[in-house]
C-alpha cells in the first residue's frame, strides 16, 4: 500500500489544513500519524462499535470467572438442563449439569485465543513469505508462488480435520494446523502488492548500498506494507474463529473436557427446542465476535489507507 | 486484426459470408482449444491433491481401531489379515497399497473398501446427488440474490436501503455456518409449532413413507428448502459486497457516462455497461467460494441430516476410512475445478479481450 507510513504527510492533500487547524487550536503541535488515523478510526461509527464490542468481549473473557463461582469442568448433577436464571446458575446448565455461563466465558477465552495466536502467525508467515518472494523475483518467486498455488489446491479443510482427530482436542495442535494450511491466500495478496514496492527509491537505495536482503525485507518492504498486515489480522481473527466453529462443531476441533464455542454449540443442536439456550447464547457471542472483527477490519482499512475517503477529510 | 483481408477482394457476400464464417470457427477453435487447456491443468491438480491426501490419510488415520473394540477381541494378526483383504494392511509398504490402490482406481474406476468392507463407490454414488443438488442450488441461488442485491445497492450507495442491505450482508457474511443452520432449523421449529403442523421439514433428504414420482419430488424440494437456505445465507453476502465495490468503482467511469451521453437510461448505462465489465471478477469468485461452500455443506447436511458427502466427510474421519476419506478430497477437487472451468466460460463468455488473444 504505497503512501502509508512516514511519506503519507507529503501525500495527503488535506494534511496542512489539519496542520493549520491544530495550530490555531492547541499551541502548534502536529498531527502525528498515529493520531490522524485513530481520528479517521474513530469517525467511522460501526468501527467504533466494533472495537467497543470486542474490548468488552475481552473483558468478559478475562474477567467473567470472577463472577461464578461455578468452574467450566464441574458438574452440578442436581440440576441437569435448568434454563437460565434457576438454581443459582446464572445462563442455566446443559444436559450434564455444567454451568452455562462458565462455558460461556471459558469458550469466548478459548475461541479468542486460537484465533488471536493463529491470525498473528498466518499474517507473520504471509508478510514475509510474500515480501521475500517479491524482493528477490525471477526463479525463486517463481518457485515460491508455485508453492503457494500447489498448497492452495490442497483440500486444507479436510487435511486439518484429518491431522485435528489425531491430537484428539489440543488446542495448540489446532493452533499448528490451522496456521499451516491458513496463510496461503494472504501471502499471494501481499506478494501482489509487493511488487510495486521492489521497484521504489527507497528498496532500490538499500540494495545498492549493499543491505543484506533480509535486513531490506524486514526494515523497508514489511513497514511499507504494514497496513495492510494490520487489516490481514483483523479479518484473519473473524475467518479463523470460523474455521475453528466449524471444527469443533463436527467434532475434529476442541474436545471435550476443553471447551470452545464451537463445541458449545455441538452441544446445544440436539435440544433447540427443549432447552435453547444452550444454543442462543454461544451463537450470538460467536456472531458478535466474527462480526466486530469484521467491522473493525473495514474501519482500520479506511483509516489507514490515504487515498480513501470514507474516512472523512484529514 | 492480423491477416484482415483486403475489403476490395470481399466484394461477392458470399466471400464476405464465408470470411465471416470462417473467422467465428477459428475463434471457437481457440476458446475450445483454451478450455482443453484448463481442464488438463485442473485434472492434474486434481490428481496430485487425490494421492497427496491418500498418504496424509494413511499417516493419519488408523482403520486398525475399527477392529479393536470388537468382542470377541482379535490379536493384532488377525486385525492385519482382515484389513490386508482391503488394501489397509499397516504392515504392507505404503507402496505397495498405493499402487494397488491406484490401478484399480485407473483400471476399473473402483474407490476402494471401507475399513468393515463396504465399497467406498456405493456410498459416493448415491451421495454425490444429494450433496450436488444442495451445492448447485444454493451456489446458483447465492449469485443470483448476491449480484442482483450488489447492483441494487451500488446504484443507490449511502442511500437508506444500501446502508440496511449491507449491514444485513456483513452480518451474514460472518456468520458461522454452523450458527447458520441451527438458526434457521430453531426458526422452521418455532413456526412448525405455530401453526401447529410440520410444514417445513427440519430432518433428511426426504419422508421414508412416500412413493410415486411427483409425491417424492414434492417432499425432497421441501425438504431441501432450510438447507438451501442456511448454505445460501452464508454464501450471498460475498457476491453482494463484492459485486457492489467492483460496480462503484465502474459506475462513474468515462464510458458509463459515455453510454449516458448517447442516450441510454441510467438503468441501461449501469446494466449494459458497468455491469458487464464488473461481473467479471466475480465469475472467478464462484471458483473460490467453492472450498468454502463445500465446508459449509459439511455443517449443513450434519444439522439437517441429510446422507450426502458433507456427512461422509465426518463419518469416514470419525471411522478411520482411509479410502472414503481420498474419495471425499477427490469429490471437493473436482467440485472446485467444475466452478473454475464454469467461471472461466464465463469469462469468456463476457470478455471480449479473452477471445482474441
Amino acid at each position: 500500500m504505497p503512501g502509508v507510513g512516514p511519506d503519507a504527510e507529503q501525500t495527503h492533500p488535506d494534511e496542512s489544513v489539519a496542520r493549520e487547524a491544530g495550530k490555531t487550536g492547541s499551541g502548534g503541535k502536529r498531527l502525528s500519524p498515529s493520531k490522524l488515523y485513530m481520528r479517521r478510526f474513530a469517525r467511522n461509527k460501526p468501527a467504533l462499535g466494533g472495537l467497543i464490542l470486542f474490548v468488552l468481549l475481552v473483558l468478559f473473557s478475562l474477567f467473567g470467572p470472577y463472577l461464578t463461582h461455578w468452574d467450566y469442568m464441574e458438574a452440578d448433577f442436581t440440576a441437569l438442563s435448568v434454563p437460565p436464571g434457576v438454581d443459582g446458575h446464572l445462563l442455566g446448565t446443559n444436559g450434564a449439569g455444567n454451568d452455562v455461563y462458565a462455558q460461556l466465558v471459558h469458550g469466548l477465552g478459548r475461541s479468542l485465543i486460537i484465533a488471536v495466536t493463529v491470525s498473528l502467525l498466518t499474517t507473520a508467515i504471509a508478510g514475509l513469505f510474500g515480501t521475500t518472494a517479491a524482493y528477490f523475483g525471477g526463479k525463486i518467486e517463481r518457485a515460491m508462488l508455485g508453492f503457494v498455488h500447489f498448497l492452495l489446491i490442497l483440500p486444507s479443510f479436510l487435511i486439518i480435520a484429518l491431522v485435528g482427530t489425531r491430537f484428539r482436542g489440543e488446542w495448540q495442535v489446532l493452533v499448528l494446523v490451522l496456521t499451516l494450511f491458513g496463510w496461503m491466500l494472504t501471502a499471494r495478496v501481499i506478494w501482489s502488492l509487493a511488487t510495486s514496492l521492489r521497484e521504489r527509491e527507497y528498496v532500490l537505495a538499500a540494495r545498492f548500498m549493499g543491505v543484506s536482503a533480509m535486513r531490506t525485507i524486514v526494515r523497508h518492504l514489511v513497514p511499507n506494507i504494514g497496513s495492510l498486515l494490520i487489516v490481514t489480522f483483523t479479518l484473519g481473527v473473524a475467518s479463523t474463529v470460523q474455521a475453528e466453529t466449524a471444527l469443533s462443531f463436527i467434532g475434529f476441533g476442541v474436545k471435550q473436557p476443553d471447551v470452545s464455542l464451537g463445541s458449545m454449540l455441538a452441544d446445544g443442536q440436539n435440544t433447540l427446542s427443549t432447552a435453547p439456550w444452550l444454543f442462543y447464547l454461544p451463537a450470538a457471542l460467536v456472531v458478535l465476535l466474527t462480526v466486530a472483527m469484521a467491522l473493525i477490519g473495514d474501519g482500520l482499512r479506511d483509516a489507514l489507507d490515504p487515498t480513501s475517503q470514507s474516512g472523512g477529510r484529514a | 486484426m492480423p491477416g484482415q483481408p483486403d475489403l476490395d477482394s470481399l466484394r461477392s457476400p458470399d466471400l464476405r459470408a464465408e470470411y465471416a464464417y470462417a473467422h467465428i470457427m477459428k475463434d471457437r477453435l481457440t476458446v475450445l482449444r483454451y478450455i482443453a487447456r484448463k481442464i488438463v491443468g485442473w485434472f492434474l491438480m486434481i490428481a496430485i491433491a487425490t494421492n497427496l491426501t491418500y498418504f496424509l490419510a494413511n499417516a493419519f488415520l488408523k482403520p486398525a481401531s475399527n477392529y479393536t473394540a470388537l468382542r470377541p477381541p482379535r490379536t493384532p494378526a488377525q486385525i492385519n489379515r482382515s484389513l490386508a483383504l482391503y488394501n489397509l494392511n499397516p504392515n504392507k509398504p505404503i507402496t505397495d497399497r498405493w499402487w494397488h490402490w491406484i490401478s484399480q482406481i485407473v483400471t476399473h474406476f473402483d474407490w476402494g473398501q471401507s475399513p468393515t468392507g463396504g465399497s467406498v463407490n456405493d456410498q459416493v454414488a448415491y451421495r454425490i446427488f444429494v450433496s450436488g443438488q444442495l451445492v448447485l442450488g444454493s451456489t446458483i441461488l447465492s449469485i443470483v440474490i448476491g449480484v442482483g442485491l450488489g447492483v441494487y445497492t451500488a446504484s443507490r450507495q449511502y442511500k437508506a436501503s444500501d446502508r440496511v442491505l449491507q449491514g444485513f450482508s456483513v452480518l451474514s457474511f460472518n456468520t458461522p455456518s454452523a450458527v447458520a443452520s441451527l438458526g434457521v432449523v430453531f426458526a422452521a421449529i418455532a413456526l412448525n409449532q405455530a401453526l401447529g403442523s410440520t410444514l417445513l421439514p427440519v430432518a433428511g433428504a426426504q419422508s421414508p413413507d412416500v412413493s410415486g414420482f411427483w409425491s417424492v419430488f414434492g417432499s425432497r424440494a421441501t425438504h431441501a428448502i432450510l438447507p438451501t437456505i442456511s448454505l445460501t445465507f452464508i454464501s450471498y453476502a460475498g457476491y453482494h459486497l463484492l459485486q457492489r465495490s467492483l460496480l462503484l468503482d465502474h459506475i462513474n467511469s468515462d464510458y458509463v457516462r459515455t453510454a449516458r451521453a448517447k442516450g441510454l437510461t441510467r438503468k441501461q448505462a449501469i446494466y449494459r455497461h458497468g455491469l458487464r465489465t464488473s461481473i467479471i471478477p466475480v465469475a472467478t469468485q464462484v471458483a473460490f467460494a467453492m472450498p468454502a461452500l463445500f465446508t459449509g455443506a459439511v455443517i449443513t447436511e450434519t444439522v439437517f441430516a441429510w446422507h450426502g458427502m458433507g456427512e461422509y466427510f465426518t463419518k469416514t474421519i470419525s471411522t478411520n476410512d482411509v479410502h472414503g476419506v481420498v474419495a471425499v478430497a477427490a469429490f471437493g477437487a473436482l467440485m472446485t475445478a467444475i466452478g473454475a472451468i464454469l467461471a472461466d466460460l464465463a469469462v469468456v463468455a463476457l470478455d471480449p479481450r479473452i477471445r482474441v488473444s
